[in-house]
């Protein structure tokens, strides 16, 4: 048998802080428990914003702010058009943890972190997750795959079976689980690694489409849900056998959740308010006459000025950004629910949040647009909300707040993070700063590329409790 | 008899009952290697000439080489080559920055405008049933309406070779000849029959074509195939699809699937 890794990371997507309290005190999920008896309570942690996963795992990955690596959510607009994209590890700027680790000989494994497809090449295995095409495609070296799909490995639990059914969806999501686990124990004893990442998705897939019976204490689905986190559990029981009592261990989620009042047709907002200008079969967000529209937007609440110059056809001139700018604020700041209620909390410009200071060389100004791609592509002003609404696209909708099947959203202030002979400071961490104390737990020097200085989160972001934490 | 010489046969056998059922009947031609193997075997359906017109849809964003190739060859095969180019919207500037507009502009409202120009009720095609996952569904004989809306659900069964060809006023009838085709059949056949093909297929500085069509919306892959043996061991070796170079791709839409199911479109 080979020896246990140097660093294990086991990430589960989307768990909130207080979901995993209240399961733990529950005594819902003893193997947790027990870890945190002996190492501490788990932490929260910050996400990214806008709090999307494949942003906060590409910047968990990379140790970069967004405005150096490009990845600002799941769709995107071509460069140079208003044609729809979606981004994935190939528009990545800058290398990958396991990249960094491999060049400096460390033997890497990565299984389903999002954003890692297509896989770089790297001293190891890595394999892609969420959004990858197919198994076959889906891991470096490739003859990974075949072990893959001999176990009939699944990638991701099918989303579209959620829509259908909640009943189907929970035996798809317990047939993931059990897939990934078979595939983590396999891995983890056919080689010494240095550092070995597992991740599992499904915790994010059950919050989204449970989170609200859950909560509600649905006779039928409540238990359903405490179910899936016992057998997340239990898979976490094994791994602590495992790999033995010393092993740094972290456990973490990239962001947290809270259940939805409403999701909220942004596209419709800023088309109702003036700002975009839909064209009359319009199919998608970005559907609009360049012409007539001023401002866009982008899920999740990831605006646009349609500047000149920088966008395909852009009719807002340079000196009108500011301008632009502070009036779509203004009227995203005054959208109310049917109820009256204020929907979006804070609106935070671009330079606040993909700027980190000194990142670009101590007289290097953001200037209105900005000068340097991929900063240039990155949204000019995102929309935080308040818990509960989810901001969506729909330019073409009827109603400005809907419900649907979904019930959960993700927050960006409650993030889990549990670390085990891993030394953390003790400020309220960024999921971006990771890559700092991993590098240093495996002896390999952090590149000065990464930003991983602690920022604080943007006025007015953060829930009043927090604040002060 | 060998698998090549079956899947001649039965291509041969739909042409000519193609001939037979329809009025006014035409082939499409967009001179890559597939509806080129067509027309070569329309060639030898009726022994060398051809009874029916031979339509290309020309954007006129083709490669070069394509456009030679159609010439010397409508020439030299003595085919009465008709070109169907949508003028109206070249003037207005057509181009291929918008894909989804420019392809249904230049390909498919240039094609109804020909349709309705000639009064074609059926017409043949090379696609193949391997070439994309929606190919799949197609039957030999498969009817279109007036505005091209493919019902999948409601076609005709196809059961011991038994077609429905006949079809409602205003539809036509899209017969095709090489469903049971592959892309290494095709290649193989290429090579048996010592056919021509467009150059663009061949290897040049370490890339080649797959599949050819408007040349802003081409991409080459790797390769060092030049010659049809070496093509034929390369499509042994891949896993890749074929129209992987070609824009619009499957990816794009498989993704975008997942994501609304989530909420994120």
């Amino acid at each position: 048998m080979q020896n246990p890794p140097k660093l294990v990371v086991l990430s589960i997507d989307g768990v909130p802080h207080g979901l995993l309290m209240d399961l733990m005190e529950a005594g819902q999920m003893p193997a947790m428990a027990g870890l945190c008896e002996r190492h501490g309570q788990p932490r929260m942690m910050r996400s990214v914003l806008p709090t999307i996963s494949n942003v906060a795992w590409t910047c968990y990955a990379t140790g970069r702010n967004p405005g150096k690596h490009g990845i600002y959510g799941f769709i995107d607009r071509r460069p140079g058009t208003y044609e729809m994209t979606f981004p994935n590890a190939t528009n990545l700027r800058g290398e990958n943890i396991w990249q960094v680790l491999s060049e400096n000989g460390k033997k890497v494994f990565g299984m389903n972190v999002p954003g890692t497809y297509p896989p770089r090449v790297v001293n190891g295995i890595l394999i892609g997750g969420f959004l990858s095409p197919s198994v076959a495609k889906a891991a470096y070296p490739s003859q990974v795959s075949a072990y893959l799909a001999g176990i009939d490995y699944h990638i991701d639990s099918d989303a579209q079976l959620a829509r259908r059914s909640k009943q189907e969806m929970l035996g798809n999501l317990d047939i993931t689980l059990a897939k990934r686990t078979e595939a983590m124990f396999h891995f983890i004893q056919a080689e010494s690694w240095d550092f070995f990442h597992v991740h599992i998705m499904g915790t994010d897939r059950i919050n989204h489409f449970l989170l609200g019976k859950y909560l509600d204490g649905d006779r039928q689905f409540a238990p359903a849900f405490v179910d899936y986190y016992r057998k997340i559990d239990a898979a976490v029981a094994r791994l602590l056998d495992r790999i033995g009592p010393e092993t740094p261990l972290i456990i973490l989620s990239d962001h947290g959740f809270c259940p939805i009042n409403y999701e909220v047709q942004l596209s419709k907002y800023l088309a109702d308010t003036g700002w975009t200008k839909p064209l009359d079969d319009a199919g998608g967000p970005l559907s609009f006459d360049p012409a007539g529209t001023k401002a866009y937007t982008l899920i999740p609440g990831r605006i646009y000025v349609n500047l000149k110059g920088r966008e395909a056809a852009g009719c807002v001139q340079q000196q009108e950004y500011e301008s632009v700018r502070k009036q779509v604020s203004e009227d995203l700041r005054k959208l109310r629910d049917p109820e009256g209620r204020e929907v979006v909390k804070a609106v935070v410009k671009r330079e606040d949040l993909y700027w980190p200071k000194g990142a670009y060389g101590p007289s290097d100004e953001p200037g209105p647009a900005g000068k340097l791609p991929p900063y240039t592509l990155g949204p000019d002003l995102v929309a935080v909300p308040h818990d509960g609404y989810d901001l969506k696209l729909g330019l073409t909708a009827t109603q400005l707040f809907v419900n649907t099947q979904l019930e959960g959203m993700h927050t960006y202030h409650d993030a889990l993070l549990l670390a085990r002979n891993v030394p953390l400071d003790e400020s309220y961490l960024e999921i971006r700063q990771l890559a700092g104390p991993m590098l240093d737990c495996l002896g390999v020097s952090r590149p000065e590329e990464m930003d991983l200085a602690n920022t604080p989160a943007p006025d007015g972001v953060l829930p009043a409790q927090t604040e002060s934490c | 008899m060998d698998k090549i010489s079956e899947l001649e046969n039965q291509s041969i056998y739909l042409i000519r009952e193609a001939n037979y059922h329809f009025r006014n009947l035409a082939m499409l031609w967009s001179i890559g290697k597939d509806s080129t193997t067509l027309l070569w075997l329309c060639r030898k359906a009726f022994f060398g000439k051809i009874p029916f017109p031979v339509l290309h849809i020309d954007t006129s964003y083709k490669f070069k080489e394509i456009y030679a190739f159609r010439d010397e060859y409508a020439a030299k095969w003595g085919l009465e080559l008709l070109v169907a180019r949508n003028e109206e919207a070249l003037r207005a500037g057509m181009s291929h920055e918008s894909k989804l507009e420019c392809c249904n502009a230049l390909k498919t409202n240039a094609l109804k405008q020909a349709i309705a120009k000639y009064g074609f009720d059926g017409l043949l095609l090379g696609i193949r049933r391997d070439e994309h996952g929606v190919r799949a569904k197609e039957r030999y004989f498969s009817p279109r309406d007036e505005q091209f809306k493919w019902n999948y659900e409601d076609q005709p069964p196809e059961l011991w070779d038994q077609y429905k060809s006949r079809a409602d006023e205003d539809t036509h009838i899209r017969i095709h000849p090489l469903l049971h085709w592959t892309e290494k059949d095709i290649w193989q056949y290429v090579k048996r029959e010592n056919m021509p093909f467009v150059d663009l297929y061949r290897a040049q500085d370490g890339k080649r074509y797959r599949s050819i069509g408007c040349e802003c919306c081409c991409a080459p892959i790797d390769s060092t195939a030049w010659t049809v043996d070496e093509i034929i061991e390369e499509l042994e070796m891949t896993s890749a699809g074929e129209r992987e170079g070609r824009a619009q791709d499957k990816e794009d839409a498989n993704t975008m699937q997942k994501l609304r199911a989530l909420g994120y479109m």
